[in-house]
C-alpha cells in the first residue's frame, strides 16, 4: 500500500503545484487594451537589428519608422510630410538638395544637427559597414564608387551646413528622392552613441539612440517582448497620443488569435484559413503590402521568345482560381506595379498600367493564341517547367499553374519543381529555369522600384525580356525634369511590358488583419517602412 | 575508471571535430549566400559583402578560420541578427529550451514510470488497457495537436494559463505537458514491458517465498531491475528536449532555441548553424558519457572498463 500512496502524494504535489500556478497566472494577467493610452500589437518575427546601416526587413523597419526619424515622414498614400526638415530647397537642374533642419534632441538629450545625417549615410555607404541596401544611395554623388572601395568616404555627396543645413549633391536626378529621404536608410545616427557600443550599437534597446515619437526598451537582441514608449525629447510630443506600445513576436496565427480573442493583443495577422473564417468580422482589415508575384518566362529558351505562346500562358490562367486555392487575401494582378503601393492623380497605379486583356482568364482567346505561336515556332506541342519555391504557397501556385495550363492547352506538358528559397534564388539568377514564380516588394512607393527590374542590363530580369523601347523610356524617366512626361514614360513602359508579356502577373499579395476597431490613426503603407503609429490613439 | 574517463574524452573531442568538419562542408554546399537581401542584391554588393565577411576565400580556408575561432571560444557573429555574437545569440535562447526541456523530461517519465508501473502490476485488467490506450494516444497524437488544443481550451476558454509568453512559471505549464506526453507514453511503454518481464522472473519468485510483502518485492527488486535500461532512452530523449522544440516554442512564444536552429538553416546563417550544431553535439556526447557512467554505478555487472575487471 505504501507504494500506491507514495505515488499519490507525488500527483496531488504535481496538481497542487499546476494549480498554485495557475492561481499566480491570473493575478498577473491584467493588462489587455483597458488602459486607454497603451495598445498591444504584433509582428511575425524576431527585430534583427536597430541598426539603421543594417537594417533589411519590415520588422526592424516598422520598430525605426517608430523610434527615428529623418527629413520626412511618409503620411497615407506615401504622402511626403516635413519632420526633421522644415524647409526643402532644390536646385534647377534638380541635383542639389538643400535641407533646413529644425532644433530638435535624442532621447539622450543630444542635440541633433546636420552632421548626425552625414555620420549615418557615409557609414551606410562605407563598405566596412557591409550594407545590404546600400544600392538605394545610387545617385547620390560618388556612393556607388564609395561602396565599391573605389572612392574615399568622405567623397559621398552628403555635407552640414552648421547645425541645420544639409546639402546632398546627386550625380543625376532622382525623382523619387524625397519618398527615400522618409525611409529609415537615410534617417541620421547619433555618432557618439554608435563609437561608444561599437559592434554592439543596434543589438539592443541599451545600445541604441532615438529620435522618433517613441523610444523602444526592453528589447535584449533576439528577445520576443519589447516596449515602444512615448519619447519626451521629441520635438512633436504634443501630438503622440499613445503612452506606450506593447510589442510582442507572435509566429503561430492561432495564437496570436487567441491572445486577441483575450484582450492580450489588439491586432493580429490571420493565416489563409482565419481569412476565410473571420472575413466578416469587426476589425477585419486588408493590408496591402506592395508585393506582386508574378511569371518570368526565360528568353534563353525559344519557345518563350514567342510573345503568343507568353500570352496564351497568361490567358489560360483562371487568377480568382489561384487566389481561392492559395487561401488568404490576396488579389488578382493585371500589372506589375502592386496595388495599394502609388496613388496617382486619385487613381491606384496598378488600375492606370494594368493589362485586362492579357491577364484576364480566357480560355477560348488562349487556345488559339497557344495555336498561333505551335505553328509559328514549328512545333507540335511544348513542355516545360514551371520553378517556385517550396513553401506552401510555392507549392499550391505551381500545382494550380500546371493543372490550369494542360487543361486550357491542350498538348502543353507542364511540370513543376518546388525547392527552397535559396536555391530558387540561385537557379532564377543564374538563368536555370523555364519559367519561375517570381515575388517582388518596393521599397519605395514608386513604380520605379518595379519598373526597373526589367531593363535590359537589370541583374533582377532573370528571364533576360528586352525591349529598346522599355528601357529608352525607363531611362527617359530617370533625367526628365518634366513630372508629366515622367509618369507618362512610367505608364507606357509597363504597358509595353505587360502587352508583350515579358511577364505574367499572378496576384498582389495582401494580408489580412484584424485590428481593434477603437484603435484610430494609425498610418499604414504597403512599401518601406510599413505601420506609423505617431498619430495613433484610442478612441473611447 | 580515470584510464576509461580519459579515453572517453578523447573520443568526445574526436567525435566534435568530426561533427563540425562534417557540418561545415555539408553547410557549404547549400545554394545562396547568407544575405537576407540577397533577391535584391547585384553581383557586385555580393562580391563586397562576400569580402568583408572573409566568404570570397577558398572553403578549406574559412573551414580553418572558422575551426581557429572555435577552439578560441569564438562562434563568429549571426548573419540573421546582425553583430549579434553566435556565443550570446544560443546563451540568450538556450535558458528557456533547458528548463521546458527538464521540466518535461521529469513529468514525462515520473508520470510514465507510475502509469507503466501501474500497469504492469495490474497486467491484464481495465487498468492496463486503459494505461496502455494513453500511451498509445500519447505517442501518435503530434504534440502540436495537444498544444493547440490545450492554448484553446485550458488557455482561452477556461483561462487556467496564460495562452503564451514566457516569464513566469504558469507559462510554462502547458508547453511543459504538451512535450512531456512523448516522454510519457515511450516510459510508460517501457516500464510496463520491462516491468512485466521482471515480475515473471524467478528471484521475484524467491522474494515472494521468503515471505516479502508484494509491495516489498516491487519495490525492492521489481522496480529497481525494470529502471535500468530506462536510462537508456532518458539520455537521448533528455537531449532532444531541452534543444528545443520548434513548433511548440513557436506555439507558446518561447524564446527558445529550437526555431533559431531551423531558421539559421534556411536562411544560411553559417555562423549559428556551426554554433548551435556544435552545441547540441555537445550536450549529445555528454549525456551519452553521463549515461554510462551512470550505468555502472546502479548496476554493478556492467562493467565501464575491462581492463579494470
Amino acid at each position: 500500500m505504501k507504494f500506491t500512496k507514495l505515488f499519490a502524494a507525488g500527483a496531488t504535489v504535481l496538481i497542487a503545484g499546476s494549480t498554485l500556478a495557475a492561481c499566480g497566472s491570473n493575478s498577473n494577467s491584467s493588462s489587455g487594451s483597458s488602459a486607454k493610452k497603451t495598445i498591444n500589437w504584433m509582428d511575425a518575427a524576431e527585430i534583427p537589428t536597430m541598426d539603421i546601416s543594417k537594417a533589411i526587413d519590415a520588422t526592424s523597419f516598422n520598430q525605426l519608422g517608430n523610434v527615428e526619424e529623418g527629413l520626412y515622414r511618409l503620411g497615407k498614400n506615401s504622402k511626403v510630410e516635413n519632420a526633421l526638415a522644415t524647409d526643402t530647397k532644390v536646385s534647377k537642374d534638380g541635383k542639389t538638395w538643400t535641407f533646413t533642419l529644425r532644433d530638435s534632441k535624442w532621447s539622450n538629450g543630444d542635440k541633433l544637427t546636420a552632421k548626425d545625417f552625414v555620420y549615418s549615410w557615409r557609414r551606410t555607404v562605407n563598405p566596412k559597414t557591409a550594407s545590404q541596401y546600400a544600392y538605394l544611395f545610387e545617385g547620390i554623388h560618388n556612393a556607388t564608387q564609395i561602396s565599391a572601395g573605389k572612392a574615399p568616404v568622405n567623397s559621398l555627396g552628403v555635407k552640414a551646413e552648421g547645425d541645420n543645413k544639409l546639402v546632398v549633391t546627386l550625380d543625376k536626378r532622382i525623382p523619387y528622392f524625397k519618398l527615400l529621404m522618409g525611409f529609415p536608410l537615410f534617417f541620421p545616427q547619433n555618432q557618439k552613441v554608435v563609437e561608444a557600443n561599437g559592434s554592439k550599437y543596434g543589438t539592443s534597446s541599451k545600445t541604441t539612440a532615438f529620435n522618433g515619437p517613441f523610444v523602444q526598451k526592453g528589447w535584449t537582441g533576439s528577445n520576443l517582448s519589447w516596449k515602444l514608449v512615448k519619447n519626451k525629447n521629441y520635438w512633436d510630443k504634443k501630438n503622440v497620443k499613445l503612452d506606450a506600445i506593447n510589442y510582442s513576436v507572435q509566429k503561430t496565427p492561432s495564437t496570436a488569435y487567441n491572445l486577441y480573442q483575450s484582450n492580450k493583443l489588439d491586432a493580429t495577422v490571420l493565416d489563409s484559413q482565419q481569412t476565410k473564417n473571420l472575413k466578416h468580422q469587426k476589425g477585419y482589415t486588408l493590408r496591402d503590402t506592395a508585393a506582386t508575384f508574378y511569371l518570368q518566362f526565360n528568353q534563353k529558351k525559344k519557345i518563350f521568345q514567342n510573345a503568343n505562346l507568353r500570352r496564351a500562358i497568361s490567358m489560360s490562367i483562371n487568377r480568382k482560381a489561384l487566389g481561392s486555392a492559395l487561401g488568404g487575401a490576396n488579389t488578382p494582378a493585371t500589372s506589375l506595379t502592386s496595388k495599394g503601393v502609388v496613388n496617382h492623380d486619385g487613381k491606384d497605379w496598378s488600375e492606370v498600367v494594368g493589362d485586362k486583356k492579357n491577364a484576364t482568364y480566357n480560355p477560348t482567346e488562349a487556345k488559339k493564341l497557344y495555336k498561333k505561336a505551335l505553328k509559328e515556332l514549328g512545333v507540335k506541342n511544348v513542355s516545360f517547367t514551371i520553378l517556385s519555391d517550396d513553401t506552401d504557397s510555392g507549392q499550391k501556385t505551381t500545382e494550380t499553374l500546371q493543372s490550369q495550363l494542360e487543361e486550357n492547352l491542350k498538348g502543353m506538358k507542364v511540370s513543376v519543381a518546388n525547392v527552397p528559397f535559396k536555391t530558387r534564388l540561385n537557379r532564377s539568377t543564374s538563368g536555370n529555369f523555364d519559367v519561375v514564380v517570381t515575388g517582388w516588394s518596393a521599397d519605395f512607393a514608386d513604380p520605379i522600384s518595379f519598373v526597373d527590374l526589367f531593363t535590359s542590363k537589370n541583374a533582377q530580369n532573370n528571364g533576360k525580356w528586352s525591349n529598346a523601347q522599355y528601357d529608352k523610356l525607363i531611362a527617359d524617366s530617370k533625367t526628365t525634369a518634366d513630372t508629366t512626361k515622367r509618369w507618362n514614360d512610367l505608364e507606357k513602359a509597363e504597358k509595353i511590358l505587360l502587352s508583350d508579356e515579358g511577364i505574367a502577373p499572378l496576384y498582389y499579395k495582401t494580408e489580412a488583419w484584424l485590428v481593434r476597431p477603437d484603435i484610430k490613426g494609425i498610418v499604414y503603407n504597403g512599401a518601406g517602412l510599413n505601420y506609423n503609429f505617431k498619430n495613433a490613439y484610442v478612441a473611447n | 575508471m580515470a584510464r576509461y574517463l580519459l579515453k572517453r574524452i578523447f573520443y568526445m573531442i574526436l567525435t566534435l571535430l568530426i561533427v563540425a568538419t562534417v557540418t561545415f562542408f555539408l553547410m557549404k554546399l547549400m545554394p545562396g549566400s547568407p544575405y537576407a537581401n540577397e533577391a535584391k542584391m547585384t553581383l557586385t554588393q555580393r562580391q563586397i559583402m562576400d569580402q568583408q565577411y572573409g566568404l570570397n576565400k577558398p572553403i578549406w580556408q574559412q573551414y580553418l578560420i572558422y575551426i581557429a575561432g572555435m577552439l578560441h571560444g569564438d562562434f563568429g557573429t549571426s548573419f540573421q541578427y546582425s553583430n549579434q555574437p553566435v556565443a550570446s545569440l544560443i546563451g540568450a535562447r538556450l535558458g528557456a529550451s533547458v528548463q521546458l526541456g527538464l521540466q518535461a523530461l521529469i513529468l514525462g517519465v515520473v508520470l510514465g514510470v507510475i502509469a507503466g508501473a501501474i500497469a504492469a502490476m495490474r497486467q491484464g485488467t481495465w487498468v492496463d488497457s486503459t494505461a496502455t490506450v494513453i500511451s498509445i494516444l500519447g505517442k501518435s497524437v503530434p504534440n502540436f495537436v495537444l498544444a493547440v488544443l490545450l492554448q484553446y481550451y485550458i488557455g482561452l476558454k477556461l483561462g487556467w494559463f496564460p495562452i503564451a509568453g514566457w516569464g513566469q512559471f504558469s507559462q510554462t505549464i502547458m508547453p511543459t505537458i504538451a512535450l512531456a506526453v512523448g516522454p510519457f507514453a515511450e516510459t510508460a511503454r517501457f516500464i510496463r514491458t520491462s516491468m512485466v518481464d521482471t515480475l515473471s522472473s524467478d528471484y521475484i519468485e524467491l522474494g515472494k517465498a521468503k515471505g516479502l510483502s508484494r509491495m516489498e518485492v516491487i519495490r525492492k527488486h521489481a522496480m529497481r531491475n525494470s529502471m535500468i535500461p530506462l536510462v537508456t532512452l532518458i539520455g537521448p530523449y533528455a537531449v532532444a528536449l531541452m534543444t528545443g522544440s520548434m513548433v511548440i516554442e513557436n506555439i507558446f512564444n518561447v524564446p527558445g532555441i529550437g526555431e533559431q536552429f531551423v531558421k539559421s538553416i534556411l536562411t544560411n546563417d553559417y555562423p549559428t548553424i556551426m554554433g548551435i550544431t556544435m552545441v547540441y553535439c555537445i550536450g549529445l556526447v555528454v549525456i551519452l558519457l553521463i549515461t554510462d557512467i551512470v550505468y555502472g554505478l546502479i548496476d554493478p555487472r556492467i562493467r565501464l572498463d575491462e581492463s579494470e575487471a
